[in-house]
């Protein structure tokens, strides 16, 4: 809840940086552009933890500040695995060394699979 | 006994009179016969030569060992209780304070305090914290002698820290040569509030019945005068149980209650000025609500400036739907001009952000120049060991006064500086304030639709059923392990006893005996109490559950499963990846599985109505209408739902 814009500011600080290294070719990995295995990643994304703050459905949650939903991700594969390596505030930073860019590249594949919201107002328990 | 003037029951006061008598006869005779045994000449009598002297105690008749007696400083102290209106005591029994509990019952009638049987004395603290959070005023416990004060520590640690009026007894015998050889030696202490007089308000170890009596009196009065705690009396077993021997001249105080001071007229008229004057003032409460005036007088506050409130969540401070609840868009923090915190213990916390990084730092969340203002009773009492203050927070104006009480005074001040500019000036930000409320709302209920069949089930599907089945009664929430999100996102809260904040100390195993306290201070109204517990605080004190069941207390008792103490499990993922040498293998001494728990068996290993595990999203709304059912009719029920992390 509290801090949710200087956590929003320092994402888009952050991706911003990534797109800069995306596009300078850093992650080379990436750089063919191969998409992600989506079922791979989404056992990645229960492997490493992903799930302990966003959720399993990429809902989102909560640590000391809110961690927000990624499900249906929009930001880029390579500006993705760009954050992850430099994640701000309370999310841990994941080096190479733990976590591929390949299994990275998975877990993004995932998120975009992932149903994401929907009409509230389709939804009666919503609307009480 | 009494000689109270104003006492209502003068049939106790002259049965108790009549039974002194016999009392003080009976203490008398013990006296004579520790005089005989005592005697050198008895001890040597076989190696001595038998003269006249000896011989005349030899041929006496044994000594008298009274077996009986008519009445018991016990009994004098549930008098004291009853003038207090002290409704429960809770306990684990223990023969430190046999006398006591003893006295409560045929003296007292088991009735003003009634015994609540708690099978750990942190249970009977947290239930106490709990009932005074709903019903205003304390109820009390006691704990045996050293031991069983160790066990209640924690609970203490929290209700100090969540400022809640907790009255704690514990048995002692201070007397050495009194005491039995064995437990009753390793169960007495010379100072047995040492151990808590950290966080707690006061303490004493009473040494006659009317300093007894005095000490009850005062340590009600000072729990009740904020900033509110726990307070302390040590309660010696002889003193409990003996005879009274000065019934005649035995009196219980009257109670006259601290009335809370207000802030300065001067200082309040200033902070007037400034909010009145103000671009965007922010109002931030925590504990602000005391009774249930507090709400009422902090709407009428908002409403009149037509000003953003940030409820931190200690208290039901403020409706959750008002248009001016900005509690979930905090970053108008970063706007305001004028920020008032109203009894908000750790300011610094919400005006600043702070990295748990390697190098940890830290930054203001709000503008330079900003003035910052506190009204609170917090600054009035502190205490050093235990941190429970927080980091200094450098404000403009600091003043000293309940917030509660204030509020009529600033708010009458504000009025008077408001004219028809200033009004038309307010409701334009009012209806800014509006629309972003609408909008924050919005976001939440598209937020929640996220994974909405999901199992394991997301929080927000869990608080969505579970609104949809009490909207109508009259809830009260009692307790939360999703901490204050989805509930307070999408539910309505409008009402006082709508919600009592949380532990205060953040030790875990508060919920589940707090709710209980709370949920008993509610049943006499009628109340349906729900309250949504995390796994492992439910561990700490299962057997809350048998005292929900022994006494009938209803409530509603939602385990939040996900298996973890979840909190850490995301601490330990952070290390791991911070030491980048895998962060595959953190589930070890974080996870509370194989095997996984069956929390609706061990329910009905308590007597209580258990469901679940629900695991499918779509089997909740069933289970919940047939858990409300039974706790309409007057019995706990515990449902497990095994959810998503947070």
């Amino acid at each position: 809840m509290r801090q949710i814009t200087t956590r929003i500011s320092k994402l888009i600080a952050v991706a911003a940086v990534a797109a800069a290294w995306a596009a300078a070719g850093l992650s080379t990995a990436l750089a063919a552009g191969a998409s992600g295995d989506a079922a791979k990643g989404k056992r990645v994304y229960i492997a490493v933890g992903c799930f302990m703050c966003h959720g399993r459905a990429g809902q989102g949650g909560a640590m000391n500040y809110p961690a927000p939903s990624i499900a249906k991700v929009e930001m880029p594969v390579e500006s993705f695995v760009s954050f992850l390596r430099e994640a701000p505030n309370d999310m841990p930073a994941y080096s190479a060394n733990v976590l591929s860019d390949a299994d990275a590249a998975d877990i993004h594949a995932f998120l975009q699979s992932l149903p994401g919201r929907k009409p509230a107002k389709d939804f009666p328990l919503l609307n009480n | 006994m009494s000689k109270r003037s104003n006492s209502p029951d003068a049939g106790r006061r002259n049965f108790l009179k009549g039974a002194t008598i016999a009392g003080a006869a009976a203490l008398a005779t013990p006296v004579t016969a520790n005089t005989t045994s005592s005697d050198p000449a008895r001890v040597n009598a076989k190696a001595a030569a038998p003269g006249p002297r000896l011989a005349a105690i030899e041929t006496l008749p044994p000594s008298k060992d009274p077996v009986s007696q008519s009445t018991s400083g016990g009994d004098f102290m549930v008098d004291v209780f009853k003038t207090l209106d002290i409704e429960y005591l809770s306990m684990n029994c223990a023969s430190s304070f046999r006398g006591l509990h003893e006295a409560v019952l045929n003296h007292g009638g088991n009735t003003k305090p009634e015994i609540l049987t708690c099978p750990h004395e942190e249970i009977a603290v947290h239930m106490a914290q709990g009932y005074a959070k709903i019903e205003g005023k304390p109820m009390a416990m006691i704990c045996h002698g050293v031991v069983g004060l160790q066990h209640a520590t924690m609970a203490m640690y929290n209700a100090w820290c969540d400022r809640v009026p907790v009255i704690v007894m514990g048995g002692n015998i201070i007397e050495a040569n009194k005491r039995g050889p064995g437990a009753e030696w390793v169960h007495s202490a010379i100072d047995p509030g040492a151990i808590v007089r950290d966080f707690t308000k006061w303490d004493d170890q009473p040494t006659s019945l009317q300093h007894f009596a005095e000490s009850a009196v005062r340590a009600y009065k000072v729990s009740m005068t904020p900033p509110m705690g726990p307070v302390m009396l040590s309660l010696d077993a002889e003193l409990q149980e003996n005879p009274i021997s000065d019934a005649e001249t035995l009196k219980i105080p009257k109670l006259s209650k601290v009335i809370p001071p207000q802030g300065d007229s001067a200082a309040l008229a200033e902070l007037a000025k400034m909010l009145v004057n103000a671009e965007t003032p922010v109002i931030i409460v925590d504990r602000l609500a005391r009774t249930p005036a507090g709400m009422v007088r902090l709407v009428e506050l908002a409403e009149t400036l037509q000003c953003a409130v940030i409820d931190n969540g200690g208290r039901m401070n403020f409706p959750s739907r008002h248009p001016l609840n900005m509690s979930f868009r905090r970053a108008i923090i970063k706007q305001a001009d004028v920020i008032v915190a109203m009894e908000v213990n750790e300011l610094w916390g919400s005006l600043n952000a702070f990295s748990d990084r390697i190098v940890r730092s830290s930054k203001p969340n709000y503008k330079p120049g900003a003035k910052v203002v506190t009204l609170g009773s917090r600054d009035l009492y502190l205490k050093s060991n235990y941190q429970d203050f927080g980091r200094y927070q450098e404000v403009d104006l600091t003043i000293g006064g309940d917030a509660e009480a204030s509020l009529p005074t600033l708010i009458e001040q504000v009025k008077r500086l408001i004219d028809d500019g200033k009004k038309s000036a307010f409701e334009a930000r009012g209806k800014k304030l509006a629309a972003a409320k609408l909008s924050a709302v919005e976001q939440a209920k598209s937020d929640a639709t996220v994974g909405w069949d999901a199992s394991p089930i997301t929080t927000a599907r869990l608080c969505a059923e579970v609104y949809g089945q009490i909207k109508d009664e009259d809830w009260s929430m009692v307790g939360t392990s999703i901490r204050l999100t989805w509930p307070h996102r999408l539910w309505n809260f409008e009402k006082p006893h709508q919600w009592n904040g949380v532990s205060g100390g953040a030790g875990v195993g508060y919920n589940l005996p707090a709710s209980l306290g709370a949920a008993l201070a509610n049943k006499k109204h009628g109340r349906l109490t729900v309250s949504f517990g995390g796994d492992g605080d439910f561990m700490f004190a299962p057997g809350t559950l048998w005292t929900a069941a022994h006494h009938k207390i209803p409530m509603l008792y939602i385990v939040q499963n996900n298996r973890a103490y979840h909190q850490e499990y995301m601490y330990l993922q952070a290390m791991a990846a911070r030491h980048g040498r895998g962060i595959t293998n953190t589930a070890t001494g974080i996870t509370i599985t194989d095997p996984n728990i069956d929390y609706a068996t061990v329910a009905r290993g308590f007597g209580v109505h258990g469901e679940g595990p629900i695991i499918d999203p779509n089997d909740l709304a069933p289970a919940l209408k047939r858990a409300i059912a039974v706790v309409k009719s007057g019995q706990p029920a515990l449902v497990d739902v095994v959810t998503d992390p947070r």
